[in-house]
């Protein structure tokens, strides 16, 4: 369990994150949700022990903050900036940051063996890592914050920039933290990522924490109706509902001719726009 | 300790990895090395302005005196006066190259020049500086010509010698003719020379030149060696092998302070902040790292050196310990580097920058014995100064324990207190 009660750090004047309390269970994957400078990354270096919030507290698994190094044990990140050694390979790199985890001789070489083969990088494992891709470096990125097997861990934009099979290694990655009891904090500005992987997301803005709770909830707090769009001889009919199958079911009977229906369901962008008047993207 | 050994070998194979690294900390230092070292034992080596020589005077006439006077103004030699105990002790130490006795009776026979035996002197000096040796009987010869280069005093050389000729009533006899002919020539040098300033620097150059045409040496010089007495360099790579493996470690130091700012750029360093390791642990990691490579760096250019130069440590011993000393000397230094640059490019530039600095006072460039005695002087503000003397008084200065001392704690408290002041900067700027 990862806990922060009254967390608050400023830079100078501009206050980063303002008393964010949350908590976030085991095996739950917990989305950190907004725009660029919302506070995601500064919040989750505060959980890593990187820096030291000038209010509030952290606490992990109940052994304390994560200033304290057998605390930061418990912890698997993968930073948002690849952290990886370009000149050793990425089986070098993973046997290099397993052995500052503890792992020693053959622990250590089939944890190795077993990441690489998950992250899709094991007939790549002997090649130095400047020559990946940004995918494959990423997927290591993240297979780095795995070897130890922590009971937390901080995914910091892990799916940024990467082809859409990268995205896949990831996603499977995250769904097996989770079914291995893990607690997973996961941080993005894609909304679809959110929705697809997390239980419940907490959306921030301006260090703000604007909404938490799960994806549904939210949407249906936050999102408004759906809206129904059917395309006639005549033109566009658009209706506002709640029940957007009823709604579609009642327009074909009044609009027979129809030769194209719409059905616009609110998501977490919608969400955001509605909390902040401002889109996630802007 | 497990964890601090995992970031060092992690950074030795990286460093293995870095061929410009690599370059500057292993194969620069053997070619520099191996390059000047070819020079120097080629007879060029001993051409370097200011060869530090020590003057006995045990004559004390006013001709020796004046013949020290005229050493003290030579160019191409740095000449002081001394007694011959300390003399002694100094060239056998390596402070001074070498020492020149002028003997009692030396200003007698040195003013006849021209008639009887000839004035000698003695030279000490290490066998191995042949080249500057052979300097200094060339520097010694000309001072010893110095009084034909004014017409005056050389007619008054004649004179004298026409005078004792005379008086001896047995010797000179064929030279009679000839020095009655010169002292009249001479007479009419120095007239034209009092007549005409121009003229007179003519008439200068004309006695300098019938001087030269004499075809006699002056002078006789006896060389005492002074390798009895003290070990000095076997051979010229025993001067420059110390200066190579001081680059390797200012290649080492320049490459691990790089590797700190990589470290912080690249994103690597955000990691290892987030491991269970103190920021000391990695800090030490690093240092561990940039002392091994120091460590290592400097046997390979030893083995080179012993192996294919035939160069001979006095004692192996001193020798690991001013290999150590250099190596907490430099981490501490590599300490400070990393932090006065926040790129690789301004890291790496103002690193070499420094360290070229220290090179150019310290001795890491040109030895220190060819330096003038000013910039000897302020030589002992760089590291690098202390560095080539660890090594060179395990290697040929023969130093003793006690003697060794000096050099090594300075490298110690260099490293000591830059390591402190780097990683204080280092952690605020975290």
């Amino acid at each position: 369990m990862l806990t922060f009660a009254g967390l608050t750090k400023r830079f100078g004047e501009n206050i980063a994150v303002r008393e964010l309390s949350l908590e976030i269970m085991p095996g739950e994957v917990f989305g950190l949700l907004g725009p660029n400078g919302a506070g995601k990354t500064t919040t989750i270096q505060m959980a890593t022990g990187r820096l030291a919030p000038d209010a509030g507290s952290v606490d992990v698994r109940g052994l304390g903050a994560p200033t304290r190094t057998e605390v930061r044990a418990a912890l698997g990140v993968a930073p948002q900036e690849l952290a990886l050694y370009d000149h050793l390979t990425g089986r070098e790199n993973l046997a290099f940051f397993g052995r500052l985890y503890g792992l020693r001789g053959a622990a250590l070489r089939n944890r190795v063996d077993e990441l690489l083969e998950r992250t899709g990088l094991a007939d790549r494992a002997g090649d130095r890592a400047k020559t990946y891709s940004g995918g494959m470096k990423r997927r290591l990125n993240f297979a780095a914050a795995l070897l130890h097997e922590p009971s937390v861990v901080l995914l910091d934009e892990p799916t940024a920039g990467v082809d859409p099979q990268s995205r896949l290694h990831i996603f499977e990655l995250v769904a097996e933290q989770k079914a291995a009891g893990r607690t997973v904090v996961y941080t993005t500005h894609y909304m679809e990522e959110a929705q697809r992987l997390c239980d419940r997301v907490a959306i921030m803005d301006h260090g703000r924490l604007l909404a938490l709770d799960t994806v549904s909830a939210l949407v249906a707090g936050h999102g408004g109706q759906s809206v129904v769009r059917i395309e006639t001889a005549d033109g566009e009919v658009r209706v506002e509902t709640d029940d957007a199958a009823a709604a579609v079911a009642a327009q074909l009977k009044q609009h027979p001719d129809a030769h194209g229906i719409h059905v616009d369901r609110p998501d977490l962008e919608t969400v955001f726009l509605a909390l902040t008047g401002r889109s996630l993207r802007d | 300790m497990g964890a601090i050994w995992t970031l060092a070998l992690k950074d030795l194979r990286l460093l293995l990895r870095d061929k410009p690294g690599l370059f500057f900390a292993l194969f620069f230092p053997i070619l520099y090395a191996v390059f000047f070292g070819v020079v120097f034992s080629g007879g060029g080596g001993g051409d370097g302005a200011g060869i530090a020589v020590l003057v006995v005077d045990e004559d004390q006439t006013e001709s020796s005196r004046s013949f020290v006077d005229g050493l003290l103004a030579l160019d191409g030699m740095e000449a002081r006066r001394a007694d011959r105990e300390t003399a002694t002790a100094r060239v056998r130490k390596g402070d001074a190259t070498a020492y020149v006795v002028l003997p009692q009776g030396f200003g007698a026979a040195s003013r006849r020049m021209l008639f009887g035996s000839r004035a000698t002197l003695t030279i000490g000096v290490d066998p191995s500086r042949r080249a500057e040796a052979a300097m200094l009987h060339g520097l010694l010869t000309k001072q010893a010509f110095a009084p034909m280069r004014d017409p005056g005093a050389l007619r008054a050389q004649v004179k004298a010698a026409l005078v004792a000729s005379a008086a001896s009533g047995q010797d000179g006899l064929a030279m009679r003719p000839f020095l009655v002919a010169l002292e009249q020539f001479l007479g009419n040098v120095v007239a034209t020379t009092e007549a005409n300033k121009t003229a007179g620097a003519e008439g200068s150059r004309a006695a300098e030149t019938d001087g030269d045409a004499f075809g006699f040496q002056p002078l006789r010089i006896e060389q005492e060696s002074v390798v009895r007495a003290r070990r000095g360099p076997r051979n010229p790579f025993a001067i420059t092998f110390p200066q190579g493996i001081v680059w390797g470690i200012m290649g080492c130091a320049a490459a691990f302070g790089i590797s700190l700012v990589v470290e912080r750029s690249q994103g690597t360093l955000a990691r290892l902040l987030v491991s269970p390791l103190s920021q000391a642990r990695i800090l030490a990691g690093k240092g561990l790292a940039c002392f091994l490579a120091v460590v290592s760096v400097s046997g390979v250019l030893l083995l080179v050196a012993v192996v294919g130069f035939s160069v001979r440590p006095d004692s192996w011993g001193l020798l690991a310990l001013g290999i150590a000393a250099n190596g907490i000397g430099f981490v501490g230094i590599m300490m400070l580097l990393s932090v006065v640059g926040k790129t690789e490019q301004s890291a790496g530039g103002i690193g070499w920058a420094v360290l070229m600095v220290m090179a150019m006072l310290g001795g890491g460039m040109i030895p220190l014995f060819a330096m003038p005695s000013w910039l000897r002087g302020v030589s002992s503000i760089s590291p690098v100064k202390w560095a080539i003397l660890s090594l060179e008084g395990a290697l040929w200065r023969d130093f003793t324990l006690a003697e060794m001392l000096m050099p090594c704690a300075v490298m110690v408290a260099i490293g000591a207190v830059s390591f402190t002041a780097g990683t204080m900067i280092f952690r605020r700027t975290l």
